[in-house]
């Protein structure tokens, strides 16, 4: 079965990762708040593992669901 | 003192507010939902407000629904009735009450019947009405109403003969339309027979019976009659008597509604709810109203001219005074009945976090209520609650919070008085007025240590209020323990606040001895520093000097010692509503807190003097020209707006300046070997995001040790990111020759992990 994926960010190879001097890559990760978890497709080194979280990303949908929980 | 997150929104815990007695007698206080004084006056509980509001808006066909309602012969009614309606009108206290039975007349005369049937389906059971007097026609009428099949027993020849007998105060006009009603009616009409004769003959035929009151009495002599229900339980036989037309209308209804009782084989005295006229407990305020005379009823716009005098009798006093209800559009009762079934649930949605969450906690409302209803007290009772049991996000709450260690921590700063032992005083001025005007503060502590004898010692801090309101009580707790030590170590000396909220939390917390510094400077009298000020200014209560009649006063003296020209504003003193910065609005919600201070402002196109740092803030964020009463008394002015990293500065540095200048000391600034530059465009996104210049930094200083940023090709700039306690700090930056330039800052809670 297909891993389920809340979100899905390509960096289209327009991401570098200063410490390892590589381009970031579509990844596997994972948003927990709360004790919940998100599977999600970040922009993700393959060497160092460094995650990056676009600002639209943190300001829009990780915002609304970080509130969401709070409320639960 | 830490600050984690600790929830999980898969723990369940659950604890309650109030016991069910205590939620009710808290929500019996608020009276907007007790009936008008009209209605409430009215057995058939005829809703005037409703009526009245129709035909102001020239809805006479509304009006008239709404007074069928009521009644079958509205015509009968609305001529006879004997109207306590009118006897109970407010209105009545200043001028002459409204003419509710004109008004009543003037829906028949010029509204429309509304059309289309009934909903209910037609009973099976059959009725027969024995005999005519006003009892019995309008009980013909309330069981068509209900769907009875009903035969009228009665001596009469036909309709007009009927409806003049029984109301012979009618006009032939009245009479004749009242005659037509009763003909449209599914009424079987047995005419000019004897009622009493008919009775024994047919009344087997009838599930339920009823009789005029003389028939009755001519076929039972000395008849028994239950009141209450209007049935003679013995011989299962509906009637009443005839003491008036009100009365006998309302005599109707209940005979009607025992009528349902017996048809279901039930006791008649059965689930019969809340009949007739009641008390209510409903308070309105003729604030404003001016009285007036009745204005005679001749055609449609003067009708519409007497309706529109009705004032709509409501109580709205906490709303008219308080921007949260405003902004929520509830009344403290619904507000606390939803916030005590927000905190009972235990999974779901919690959709009253927010408002519990917006309330200023200010106690306005306890003040405007003719019944003292304290909704900053529910409201914090569920913070704590919410605290807990673990359902209390930490998000809200957090920046404020961590102010307040900041304040505590970092910035704080206890000492006595240099050359002295022992202090007779210690000068807290408040986390506010060090974070926003600390020139003020620094002047006002030299001058203290000036005119006062036996020392003045110092402390810089936050009293806990902050804790206190996020219903955080271990925090709070732990910083009351603190400070006791603190002022323990100075010698428990006599504290002189400078602001009136730290006054009343310092004695809530049992501090023996509290004093605002305005109290002290009337004693000493002004500074040679003073500015006078000829000019008139509107002066805003502080929501902390609520309660205060003495802080009150001596603001006034020493403002006007200084030459303002005081101008008191509506709601000032005791109802002086909260500037958007109590029970941390500014920080849970800034719409509402927004609102708050724009309805302070309202009150006066003057520039504002407060004697709260935070009020003079807020307003001056708001445009307008706002001054602290410290600021005229040292002159020495505050910061114009400083932004939330300013605060802290401004703290960080008044501790800096003064241990430096009084005691010698030097507190050395961490040298971070590498400079920091903001764009305009990141500064305005880090004070609107809450994040902290020196949150930046931090996370810069991780970036110099890890190496860990990320090239973004399309804009050109880097980006790092640190965790900092529960958030994550992203920074977007440009290096520069002596470090960095920010572009962006932003932030999230949740963590962020790899998956295999």
């Amino acid at each position: 079965m297909a891993d389920k994926n809340y979100y899905t960010v390509d960096p289209e190879g327009k991401l570098m990762c200063m410490k390892c001097r590589c381009k970031l890559q579509k990844g596997k990760a994972k948003f927990m708040y709360l004790d919940n978890g998100f599977p999600v497709e970040l922009p993700v080194c393959p060497r160092c593992g460094f995650v990056y979280v676009p600002e639209e990303l943190a300001l829009g949908k990780v915002l609304s669901v970080e509130k969401a929980l709070e409320d639960k | 003192m830490k600050i984690e997150e600790r929830r999980s929104t898969h723990v369940y815990r659950q604890k309650r507010m109030f016991t069910k007695e205590e939620l009710e007698e808290r929500e019996s206080l608020c009276v907007h939902e007790q009936p008008a004084y009209c209605n409430a006056a009215c057995p058939l509980k005829l809703d005037v407000k409703a009526l009245a509001a129709a035909l102001a808006a020239g809805d006479f066909d509304k009006a008239l629904a709404l007074y069928e309602k009521i009644t079958p012969f509205p015509h009968i009614l609305s001529t006879g009735c004997e109207a306590p309606c009118e006897s109970s009108c407010k209105l009545g206290q200043l001028g002459e009450g409204i003419a509710i039975r004109e008004l009543e007349r003037a829906a028949l005369a010029y509204g429309a019947k509304p059309k289309g049937a009934s909903l209910l389906r037609k009973k099976q059971q059959s009725a027969a009405i024995f005999g005519a007097d006003l009892f019995s026609l309008f009980l013909a009428g309330e069981l068509v109403k209900k769907r009875y099949p009903v035969s009228f027993y009665c001596s009469q020849k036909d309709g007009l003969s009927l409806v003049k007998d029984c109301a012979p105060w009618l006009s032939q006009e009245a009479a004749e339309a009242t005659a037509g009603l009763l003909n449209e009616l599914d009424i079987a009409f047995k005419w000019g027979c004897e009622p009493e004769a008919a009775y024994w003959e047919d009344r087997e035929k009838y599930a339920l019976i009823a009789a005029a009151w003389d028939t009755a009495r001519t076929l039972y002599p000395g008849l028994e009659t239950d009141e209450a229900v209007m049935v003679c339980r013995e011989q299962r036989l509906i009637t009443g008597s005839t003491r008036g037309v009100l009365d006998s209308a309302f005599g109707a209804k209940r005979a009607a509604l025992s009528a349902d009782r017996l048809a279901q084989h039930l006791d008649p005295g059965n689930t019969r709810g809340e009949e007739g006229s009641v008390a209510t407990r409903l308070y309105t305020s003729l604030e404003g109203v001016k009285p007036s005379k009745r204005i005679p009823v001749k055609d449609m716009d003067s009708a519409m001219a007497e309706a529109a005098r009705c004032i709509q009798c409501h109580c709205d006093e906490c709303i008219k005074g308080c921007a949260y209800l405003r902004h929520y559009k509830k009344f403290p009762r619904i507000l606390t009945r939803e916030i005590y079934n927000n905190v009972s649930i235990i999974m779901g949605d919690h959709m009253m976090n927010k408002p519990i969450n917006a309330c200023a906690l200010c106690g306005q409302c306890s003040v405007l209520c003719p019944n003292g209803y304290d909704m900053a007290e529910v409201c914090h009772i569920a913070r704590q609650n919410m605290v807990s049991t673990g359902k209390m996000p930490l998000a809200p709450h957090e920046f404020a919070l961590m102010d307040m260690l900041f304040s505590n921590g970092e910035a704080f700063l206890s000492r006595k008085q240099p050359g002295f032992k022992k202090c007779s005083y210690v000068f807290f001025p408040g986390c506010q007025a060090a974070a926003i005007a600390p020139a003020t503060v620094r002047a006002a502590y030299l001058d203290l240590c000036r005119r006062l004898d036996g020392g003045v010692a110092l402390m810089l801090g936050c009293c806990g209020a902050i804790g206190d309101w996020a219903g955080r009580y271990e925090l709070y707790g732990e910083t009351v323990d603190f400070l006791g030590k603190e002022l323990g170590e100075l010698g428990s000396p006599e504290i002189i606040a400078g602001c009136p909220s730290c006054k009343k939390q310092l004695l809530s917390q049992g501090r023996e001895s509290v004093r605002g510094i305005w109290e002290i400077l009337e004693e000493l009298g002004l500074p040679e520093t003073a500015e006078l000020r000829q000019r008139p200014m509107a002066l805003h209560d502080a929501c902390g000097a609520r309660g205060d009649a003495k802080t009150q006063e001596s603001i006034r003296r020493i403002a006007a010692k200084l030459g303002c020209e005081i101008r008191d504003t509506p709601y000032s003193g005791d109802q002086s509503p909260c500037c958007g910065y109590g029970g941390l609005t500014q920080y849970t919600n800034r719409e509402v807190a927004r609102e708050m201070t724009e309805s302070c402002l309202e009150r006066s196109p003057l520039p504002y003097l407060s004697y709260c740092m935070a009020c003079r803030d807020r307003f001056a964020r708001e445009g307008r020209e706002s001054l602290h009463l410290l600021e005229l008394v040292y002159g020495a002015a505050a910061d114009n707006c400083p932004d939330i990293s300013a605060k802290r500065y401004n703290r960080l540095g008044l501790k800096q300046q003064l241990l430096k200048e009084l005691w010698g000391e030097e507190l050395k600034m961490e040298d971070l070997g590498f400079e920091v530059e903001y764009t305009p465009e990141a500064e305005e996104r880090m004070d609107d995001r809450m994040i902290l210049r020196s949150d930046v930094i931090q996370v810069l200083q991780h970036l110099r040790e890890s190496g860990e940023a990320v090239l973004e090709e399309d804009s050109g700039l880097f980006v790092t990111r640190e965790r900092l306690g529960n958030v994550t700090f992203w920074v977007k930056y440009s290096e520069t020759e002596k470090g960095y330039l920010v572009h962006s800052a932003y932030s999230h809670r949740m963590t962020v992990v790899n998956r295999l």
